[in-house]
């Protein structure tokens, strides 16, 4: 009983959270300087009663309450608003993106997991210096990611999945290596392993275990930083998902694009919480 | 102690370098050679021309020049924001602390890049270069307070709770008082929260740089720097182009280092 209040008044801070994002977002970009400005008003291949038409349009969406309703009115209906660069539901662009980006963050979340573990094991563990293995890591730390993707393209090896997949490992290899650390000087396990009991035994019934309210943070933290890598790296490896969509979006000036884009990402950040927020109660429970 | 002092002191002879170069007669990050462009490493351009003839080395010194400061001021902006909004929450009233933690919640929901993205696109058509420069760093220091803010209101708890605090109370010190104490004692947090805040507007400036959406031309960015790679053109007739990309990983190479050591 006690769990499920707790689960409920969650959700209701992640739903406040949200809608709280919708309505932030939308008068971040009403009463930016350039809102009521529009790149086709100045394509010369509209005719002049296109171009006024167009002005027109821009000038109906001029109240807050009006664009913060026509947007909860969206998504009410499911069609997440209508692009104004290709004058079609949002939903409709969205949806078969989706996939495509979802497929590529799993895979690269996979990768980096399986890379990062792999050298924070050893690193902790092992007698080389640490200054062995933090050495690469915080090289690709120090490359932005758009550059990563561009010397992986001019050099012919690598995908998107490696890019991104190098990308969270250097950033989850530095909070990893010093976890295992610290775990592996706890008394417990020194004594587990004075009494010889095997390496994969500590790692099974003593390390993860203790470590999994930090391992759950990190995996939060970890699909915070590859939603912030999709952009550059769909755009570069020209990858048709929702970044790609994102940066087109923000190139035309397609804001219920963009906005419906920045609310599934926040939707997918708040979400992505739950796991560690709650496993603790749910294993309690 | 030693290693801090030679990282920064490379990073200060960095600085120096670029400045000179930046201060040479005729040099000027927007001046065009036409007879030399995509030209290789010469006298008169050591590192090369661009496309349009203009000089590699000194529109990397006034990239880095430009993107050290306004990432340093977005850095101090930052900080003194999630100063004021930690302390606030920790000090304040609960409902006020509840309120900013609320606000800290909502903007570390939104991953930056949209956010930043949703602000420069919604920008006037004709921004100037010089604030489309002063924007981008605003924004990126407008958007990464939350994470410090954070940092500093826990700091700032536990401040609260300890004993000598609980004295300043008793004796009667007012809320203003309280603050101008903790406030130095909070610095230990906010000195590495500014350093640590450097190097990532550095690469966001240049990551959004590479997408078209940060610094205008002809004003040198390191992501504007970044597009030209996209030129297979220009990468088979010099190799000088990859020399703003491995100056920014050196550039954050120091300014990471900096930021541990003195974490």
């Amino acid at each position: 009983m006690k769990s499920a209040i707790s689960i409920a008044r969650w959700l209701a801070r992640a739903l406040a959270i949200v809608v709280l994002v919708i309505a932030g977002s939308t008068v971040l970009v009403r009463f930016a300087p350039g809102y009521l400005s529009d790149a086709r008003e100045m394509d010369s291949r509209y005719a002049v009663a296109a171009r006024v038409e167009l002005s027109q349009e821009t000038a109906r969406s001029h109240s807050l309450l009006g664009m913060l309703s026509a947007e909860i009115g969206g998504w009410a209906k499911g069609n997440a608003g209508i692009s104004r660069q290709y004058d079609v539901p949002v939903s409709g662009l969205i949806r078969p993106r989706l996939a495509v980006t979802g497929g590529l963050m799993v895979r690269s979340l996979v990768l980096a997991w399986a890379l990062a573990i792999v050298a924070a094991l050893f690193s902790s563990a092992g007698r080389n210096p640490a200054a062995v293995w933090q050495a690469p890591s915080t090289l690709l730390l120090a490359i932005p990611t758009a550059a990563m993707a561009t010397l992986c393209l001019l050099s012919g090896c690598g995908g998107p999945v490696l890019v991104m997949a190098l990308l969270l490992a250097a950033r989850d290899f530095k909070f990893l290596h010093r976890a295992l650390r610290k775990a592996w000087l706890e008394p417990h396990v020194l004594q587990a392993r004075a009494q010889g009991i095997r390496t994969w035994r500590i790692l099974r019934f003593h390390l993860f275990p203790s470590l999994a309210p930090q391992l759950a943070a990190l995996a939060t933290l970890s699909i915070v930083t590859a939603l912030s890598a999709l952009v550059p790296v769909e755009v570069l490896f020209n990858v048709p998902g929702l970044g790609q969509l994102a940066w087109n979006a923000a190139m035309n000036r397609d804001l219920p694009v963009l906005l419906a884009i920045t609310m599934i990402m926040a939707l997918a950040v708040t979400l992505s919480g739950v796991a560690p927020d709650r496993a603790g109660e749910w294993r309690s429970a | 102690m030693r290693f801090n002092r030679s990282v920064a002191a490379l990073l200060v002879g960095l600085v120096l370098v670029a400045s000179i170069v930046l201060l040479a007669p005729r040099a000027s990050y927007s001046r065009q050679d036409r007879d030399a462009t995509l030209a290789t490493a010469s006298r008169q351009h050591p590192a090369g021309t661009d496309e349009l003839g203009r000089d590699r080395l000194v529109r990397v010194s006034a990239a880095f020049l430009l993107s050290l400061a306004g990432a340093i001021a977005a850095s101090a902006i930052t900080t003194a924001a999630a100063a004021a909004v930690g302390t606030l929450a920790a000090f304040g009233p609960a409902s006020v602390g509840w309120l900013a933690m609320l606000a800290c919640d909502v903007f570390l929901a939104l991953p930056w890049l949209f956010l930043l993205m949703m602000v420069r696109s919604a920008l006037p058509l004709t921004t100037s270069p010089a604030n489309s420069a002063a924007i981008t760093f605003l924004v990126l220091a407008a958007l990464g307070w939350p994470a410090c803010a954070r940092a500093v209101w826990r700091g700032a708890l536990n401040l609260r709770n300890a004993e000598w605090m609980l004295h300043t109370r008793a004796s009667g010190l007012r809320p203003v008082q309280i603050v101008r104490h903790a406030i130095p004692n909070l610095l230990p947090l906010l000195v590495p929260q500014f350093l640590v805040c450097i190097p990532a507007f550095v690469i966001a400036e240049a990551n959004l740089g590479a997408l078209g959406l940060g610094v205008g031309e002809p004003l040198p960015s390191w992501g504007g720097m970044l597009l030209e790679l996209d030129n297979s053109a220009m990468l088979m007739q010099t190799r000088w182009v990859y020399f703003p990309v491995a100056l920014l990983v050196v550039v954050l190479l120091l300014l990471d280092a900096i930021a541990v050591e003195v974490e």
